[in-house]
């Protein structure tokens, strides 16, 4: 167990750089949660992503959108010492919880199209992901390690993203 | 962080109030059992903060839903522990285990949350009708934030009015929420005269 956890609520999202430290969304349902790692630095960002587009309301949280979120993290990432052509990203959410029937709800696939649009934009490869469906899931991602992990409801804790440990040079 | 004055949220407190009434009127006569009521609460928070509202987001529960269209658009969600989802099954002699458990589930929300609905129309003078029920037994997190995000469009806020409805001597429960979308909240303020 890691001795911190952030927890990124929905339409959050947070960036760390300090090993021991994960990322964790708990619960994802039509929301997408976004990572972002860079292994050679132990740097990695998580978004919790409510809806595909901004569509102008600028006025609100820009981090519930992932056309505005993803830029934001991009910056933080930086900030943080991450290089943006060595980043990696998985996508785990963009579930559809209830019965097609209920066609407002329909959420989660437009985030996931609109998550994966904007990355092949940006370049920036998608390593691994668990979408899609109509379950709900909790990821976490070990900074350090950029170790990725899934659970779904009554389930337990799978790995999606192998974590790679590079030690600094001496 | 809120928008609305203490006084509207009475308002709206008050319409939750009337609302479960009813939901548990029908509610105890589809189980014949008497229902309990527990005093509505009326919380705006911000879309993370509902999650948490609603309680542990891993916990598994049981989530039927309903759509409200008409003169306000929204949710009626009903969230029940799975415990007493299996209790409410046996009360209506439905095998907890069995394919026909989430249709009954289903039934017992499509019930409650018409009459809910109901009542909330017949309060206002709005027409108000719910769209067919859709059950999910998930995360309640994820549940949650499905439907939350259906309606997150247009705001930062989620108005929720939940009200738990307890089943006597069976210990058994279910928490209600309506979840008007945005514009939903000055609709129903402005029929109620408190706009």
């Amino acid at each position: 167990m890691s001795a911190a956890e952030t927890m990124v609520r929905m339409g959050e999202l947070a960036v760390s750089g300090v090993p021991g430290h994960a990322l964790v969304a708990l619960g994802l349902g039509s929301c997408i949660g976004l990572g972002l790692v860079d292994r050679r630095v132990g740097v990695a960002g998580l978004a919790h992503v409510v809806l595909p587009e901004s569509l102008g309301h600028v006025h609100q949280n820009p981090r519930k959108f992932a056309d505005l979120a993803l830029p934001e993290m991009l910056d933080l990432l930086e900030d943080a010492g991450a290089r943006r052509v060595r980043l990696e990203a998985v996508l785990v959410g963009g579930a559809s919880m209830f019965a097609a029937s209920a066609a407002r709800l329909e959420v989660g696939q437009r985030n996931e199209a609109a998550v994966r649009d904007l990355l092949k934009e940006l370049r920036i490869p998608i390593v691994a992901a668990a979408t899609g469906g109509n379950r709900g899931r909790t990821v976490r991602i070990d900074v350090a390690s950029a170790a990725v992990t899934v659970r779904e409801a009554g389930g337990k804790d799978t790995e999606l993203l192998p974590g790679s440990m590079i030690l600094e040079a001496a | 962080m809120s928008r609305y004055t203490e006084l509207q949220l009475d308002a709206l407190r008050e319409l939750a109030n009337i609302g479960s009434g009813t939901a548990s009127t029908a509610l105890s006569g589809l189980l014949s059992r008497a229902v309990d009521i527990s005093v509505p609460s009326a919380s705006v928070l911000s879309l993370a903060d509902a999650v948490s509202h609603a309680g542990d987001p891993e916990a598994e529960t049981t989530g039927i839903v309903l759509g409200i269209v008409g003169d306000m658009t929204g949710t009626v969600l009903l969230l029940v522990p799975p415990a007493d989802a299996v209790a409410m099954c046996r009360m209506l002699g439905v095998e907890p285990t069995s394919e026909f458990a989430p249709s009954a589930l289903g039934e017992i929300g499509n019930i409650v949350g018409t009459s809910y609905i109901n009542a909330l129309a017949s309060m206002t003078g709005m027409a108000l009708e719910p769209t067919p029920p859709t059950t999910a037994t998930d995360m309640l997190g994820a549940i949650v934030e499905s439907v939350l995000a259906a309606g997150a469009h247009a705001g930062d806020v989620a108005l929720m009015l939940d009200s738990n409805l307890v089943v006597e001597g069976d210990d058994c429960a279910m928490s209600f929420l309506l979840v008007p979308d945005q514009g939903g909240v000055d609709e129903l303020l402005s029929r109620l005269g408190m706009s």
